[in-house]
């Protein structure tokens, strides 16, 4: 294992229970142990169901376990109220959905803008816009761009207040093999270049080539943390 | 039940608030409707049988004396059926622990028969004895305002003459049904009453014995009015005849048709407003629920369902808050009816008012409101029909946005991303925001019409009792007295100073158009009581010629200039041609005015008074009211401050409940309209919101990004509602002023300041509850869900 110094977030026992005590009870997540590193790029690889996106969701502090324990470096997100996680959630992360989730009254430009106004130390929308490639449509709006271009700029939008970790949840789940491959690659630049911590979830076990840590999740567990000895780059990839 | 009725059900609970929303603002129109519908009705109805029951007549004429026989010409007039004579005279009542005299009309009961014309409806007690002495009928009203009962005494001054009568019965009149006193502005039953006497006792005590000074006439059917009118002005005249004139004239039965006139135009005009703005509240709603169940409408339809039956299915959204709105308003308006007519029945002198529903226009505006919001919802229902299944299952097309109108002239550069969002939702959907704001405007103006109103009575008390009348009390003569009248005056205790005046009847005409009026002659110093115009200034007396009350300049379409015809019903009778001189403001009646001089000269006459304003020393009342009470010369003693107090008093408890009700009606009506908006604001940005809040936006910046179109709305349209409310206030004025009496349209700035504090008020309220559903919103849901 290469030397990380501390972990960003440590992870320890986190259990995700819906509906507990009735019938319909769901054990999303059952006793997860995981530390993230700082500009590490990590997917978090699983079927549907296996609890993915409930550990993302947590991990981003739009959702709190049932138990265990979670913290950003001092903070401790597992008993964090609800405005105590909109801070959070205001300096320290950044979103990419399967579903772009653009403002569509906004172009693309102000769809950054909405974030950069609430951010400390944010890039300008067009810094931001820039490193997804997109410099040239930052007027449209999201009905005159493409799947692609729309979640480009959904990741300029969660990346332009400098996030310490940008969490991407099937960013390409909605779009063709030649799109999705822009995409990565603008999350891998970011990762690169800006040294984000990335945490990508998928169950495309292609897209975990280009990860330096591949975290498998099934039933709710970690089943393996497996390392990349070389990490495959975006454009490379295929499916 | 069947499934798709069930899905209704189940939908319908999630849309529970807007279905309220939307119910409740129908109720509000529908309960104007049945709280004026029903007063009217029964106010209407019951009239009609009253002056059916009790023959109130058709024509009536006073006049100075005419020997019996006189009645057999009149009775034989072509088209007239009966005639009733009788005798009437004015009286000064003076009651123990009553400190002012009270004025009263006197009038005759025929003997040992029922009056054949306006006969007096009996409450309580029975009429005089034919044989008996010194008994009299008394109005009900004021029996009631101090308490007397039957065999209670009454000492009162007829003639010259006081005596002391015995109440024998209560009663109510056709001829009474509102009385204003000489000279007042609204009924006041403590300072006037209405006797009636035996015909014998009463002509005696008058001086009037074998003789009559009034008459009533019941036309034959298919009789010329304006004939019979002429004629028995023509047998009159040697009798001092005054005009005849008909119930359109009447001073009660006037009053009572106004209100019955006005009621009418109040049931149409803000019912009509409140069922607009409820039908678009439902179509708004619908259309969105049709868009976000596109794809149900079409798995429906791929199922096997008709068109037909996915329209009924929407079509029944739009039935529920109409039958609950039915509801809801039926029950307010009989109940709001219920509390209504008791304040009536204490104003208007009438039999039982019990609550009667004007059913037959009732239903068939319920009908039209029904309709009214079926037609808003067509569009929404006809979309649903139409959508192919395959198209629906799609998901809808991306909303196309552009740069709004106003960042195209380069204003966005001013403005934040929330601003735009704003601007840009409401530029993509017109008549969506535009019918909003015109609910919103529709909210800021109700509240005008009961401030204009609470300000115009309070600026009509303070023109009338400061501007115009500065006397602290007025007498009247009984008869025109000579100049030596005057000096006597100042011998009363506590007067100071005192204004002499002249009335007398006359007609004026110009062209077809003629009143019958007072025309009143004061002195050109105008130091008591004084003649002003709209911007309160003093109208100075013509020399010659005369100054009309704007509304009397109206009527006979006059300007000042013009030359009008004063026929004096007095006296020799003069006829002149005078000068319209001037148009002066007034409230109430119609006012003709002339120089004292002036009119006395017209008369032919020297230093005649009908009566005097009077200054009063403030210490010395108690003297002044024990000496006033003596004197047999005074028909009338009114202090200022009694009147002003007593209208403050009526007005007061009218006016207060209009505007708690106006004000509740604009409340709902502003919640309802910005609550349905939010939530359809709601339902459409739910995933916007979330991408917000999951962006960091705390709960009250991303519920302020929603809100803030609604806001802007609200902003806009408050000012134009307030011109709206301004100029529909003038039109109900215009509708409910009449000759009678009239409101002075008075807007200060609280009225507005009210109004938009009412609107502000809703809305927060609206969005506070919004806040709530965003506080409970499900992040995770709304962002995994497709667009």
């Amino acid at each position: 294992m290469t030397e990380r110094g501390a972990p960003l977030f440590r992870a320890r026992g986190i259990t995700k229970v819906y509906n507990p005590g009735t019938e319909a009870e769901v054990r999303a997540l059952d006793g997860i142990d995981l530390d993230l590193f700082d500009g590490e790029l990590a997917v978090l690889l699983g079927a549907s169901g296996s609890g993915k996106s409930t550990l993302l969701n947590i991990i981003g502090g739009l959702d709190s376990p049932t138990d265990g324990a979670l913290f950003f470096r001092e903070l401790e997100l597992s008993g964090a109220d609800d405005r105590e996680l909109t801070l959070y959630r205001r300096r320290v992360t950044g979103f990419v959905f399967q579903w772009y989730n653009l403002i569509p009254s906004l172009t693309a430009r102000e769809n950054v803008a909405l974030v950069t106004e609430i951010a400390d130390d944010p890039m300008t929308p067009e810094e931001a816009l820039e490193l997804v490639d997109l410099s040239d449509r930052m007027d449209h709006f999201p009905s005159q761009l493409s799947g692609g271009q729309q979640q480009r700029v959904a990741i300029a939008r969660a990346i332009a207040k400098r996030p310490e970790v940008l969490l991407c949840d099937e960013p390409t789940g909605a779009l063709d093999v030649n799109t999705g491959i822009t995409v990565l690659e603008a999350v891998e630049k970011v990762n690169r270049e800006l040294g984000t911590l990335v945490l990508l979830i998928t169950h495309n076990s292609v897209i975990s080539e280009m990860a330096a840590r591949v975290i498998s999740l099934s039933a709710g567990r970690i089943q393996s943390i497996h390392e990349n000895e070389s990490r495959a780059p975006a454009c490379a990839l295929s499916w | 039940m069947r499934m798709l009725d069930l899905k209704l059900l189940r939908d319908l609970r999630g849309m529970k608030g807007q279905t309220a929303a939307t119910a409740l603002v129908m109720a509000c129109g529908l309960a104007l409707m049945v709280i004026a519908g029903a007063t009217h009705t029964t106010l209407e109805t019951v009239r009609d049988g009253y002056y059916r029951d009790t023959a109130f007549a058709d024509i009536f004429c006073e006049l100075k004396r005419a020997p019996v026989y006189v009645e057999s010409a009149v009775a034989g007039v072509d088209g007239v059926a009966l005639v009733e004579t009788g005798v009437k005279g004015a009286g000064v009542l003076d009651l123990p622990g009553f400190r002012e005299p009270v004025s009263c009309l006197v009038n005759s009961l025929p003997a040992g028969r029922d009056r054949r014309l306006n006969a007096i409806l009996l409450r309580s007690g029975r009429l005089p004895d034919d044989g008996g002495r010194d008994e009299a009928v008394v109005n009900e009203a004021f029996a009631k305002a101090h308490g007397f009962e039957l065999g209670d005494s009454l000492d009162v001054t007829l003639h010259g003459a006081r005596r002391r009568l015995r109440i024998c019965g209560l009663a109510i009149s056709p001829e009474h049904v509102i009385e204003i006193p000489p000279g007042g502005l609204l009924p006041d039953p403590l300072r006037f009453a209405i006797l009636w006497m035996s015909e014998r006792e009463l002509s005696q005590a008058l001086g009037l014995s074998g003789a009559f000074n009034t008459l009533a006439v019941r036309l034959s059917p298919g009789a010329n009015a304006e004939d019979v009118k002429a004629e028995i002005d023509r047998l009159l005249l040697p009798y001092g005849g005054l005009s005849a004139f008909d119930r359109g004239r009447h001073g009660s039965a006037r009053l009572v048709n106004d209100e019955i006139e006005q009621l009418k135009s109040l049931g149409v005009l803000f019912p009509a407003v409140f069922l607009g703005v409820a039908a678009f509240m439902t179509s708004a709603s619908l259309t969105r629920l049709v868009k976000l169940q596109r794809e149900q409408i079409a798995q429906m339809k791929a199922f096997g369902y008709s068109s037909l039956a996915a329209a009924l299915h929407y079509l029944k959204f739009a039935v529920v808050p109409v039958l609950l709105g039915t509801v809801l308003g039926g029950v307010f308006g009989v109940w709001g009816a219920a509390a209504m007519i008791p304040i009536y029945q204490s104003v208007f002198n009438l039999p039982m008012l019990s609550i009667r529903l004007d059913w037959g226009s009732l239903l068939p505006a319920m009908a039209a409101s029904a309709l009214v919001t079926f037609l808003g919802v067509l569009g929404a229902v006809r979309h649903a029909a139409s959508l192919p299944p395959a198209e629906a299952m799609r998901p809808e097309p991306p909303v196309d946005y552009s740069p709004s109108f106003l960042e195209k002239l380069g204003v966005h550069r001013l403005t934040s991303p929330s601003f735009r969002i704003a601007l840009r939702n409401l530029e993509r959907r017109p008549w969506q925001s535009f019918f909003t704001a015109l609910g919103l405007a529709f909210a800021a103006a109700i509240p005008v019409f009961p401030g204009v109103m609470a300000d115009g009575l309070d600026y009509l008390v303070d023109f009338q009792w400061g501007m115009s009348q500065r006397q602290d009390a007025t007498v009247t003569f009984v008869e025109p007295l000579g100049a030596e009248a005057l000096p006597a005056l100042l011998r009363i205790p506590g007067v100071m100073d005192r204004e002499p005046f002249r009335t007398v009847p006359a007609l004026v005409r110009s062209g077809h158009a003629e009143r019958s009026v007072a025309v009143f002659g004061m002195p050109a110093a105008q130091r008591l009581q004084r003649i002003l115009d709209t911007k309160g200034e003093i109208v100075p007396l013509p020399a010659s010629g005369l100054l009309l009350s704007a509304t009397l300049a109206d009527v006979l379409r006059l300007s000042p200039g013009d030359r009008v015809r004063v026929e004096v019903r007095e006296g020799h009778r003069p006829v002149i041609d005078a000068a319209v001189a001037g148009v002066v403001t007034d409230y109430s009646g119609l006012g003709a005015y002339m120089e004292i001089g002036a009119l006395r000269r017209l008369l032919g006459e020297e230093g005649t008074v009908n009566g005097a304003n009077l200054v009063v020393d403030e210490t010395r009342w108690d003297d002044f009211w024990r000496s006033v009470k003596g004197l047999p010369a005074l028909a009338t003693v009114y202090a200022a401050a009694s009147e002003r107090e007593s209208f403050i008093r009526t007005t007061v408890e009218m006016v207060g409940m209009q505007q708690t009700l106006y004000y509740f009606f604009s409340l709902v009506v502003a919640f309802g309209v910005i609550y349905n908006g939010a939530r359809i604001a709601l339902s459409e940005r739910a995933r916007s919101l979330a991408t917000l809040r999951v962006l960091g936006f705390t709960r009250r910046e991303a519920t302020a990004i929603l809100l803030f179109e609604l806001g802007l709305l609200t902003f806009i349209a408050t000012g134009p509602g307030l011109l709206l409310g301004t100029y529909l206030t003038k039109l109900l004025l215009n509708m409910a002023n009449t000759e009678a009496v009239r409101l002075p349209f008075v807007l200060q700035s609280k009225t507005y300041i009210i109004a938009v504090l009412n609107v502000l008020f809703s809305t927060l309220c609206s969005f506070a509850a919004v806040h709530g559903k965003i506080a409970r919103l499900d992040l995770l849901s709304a962002l995994k869900s497709a667009e």
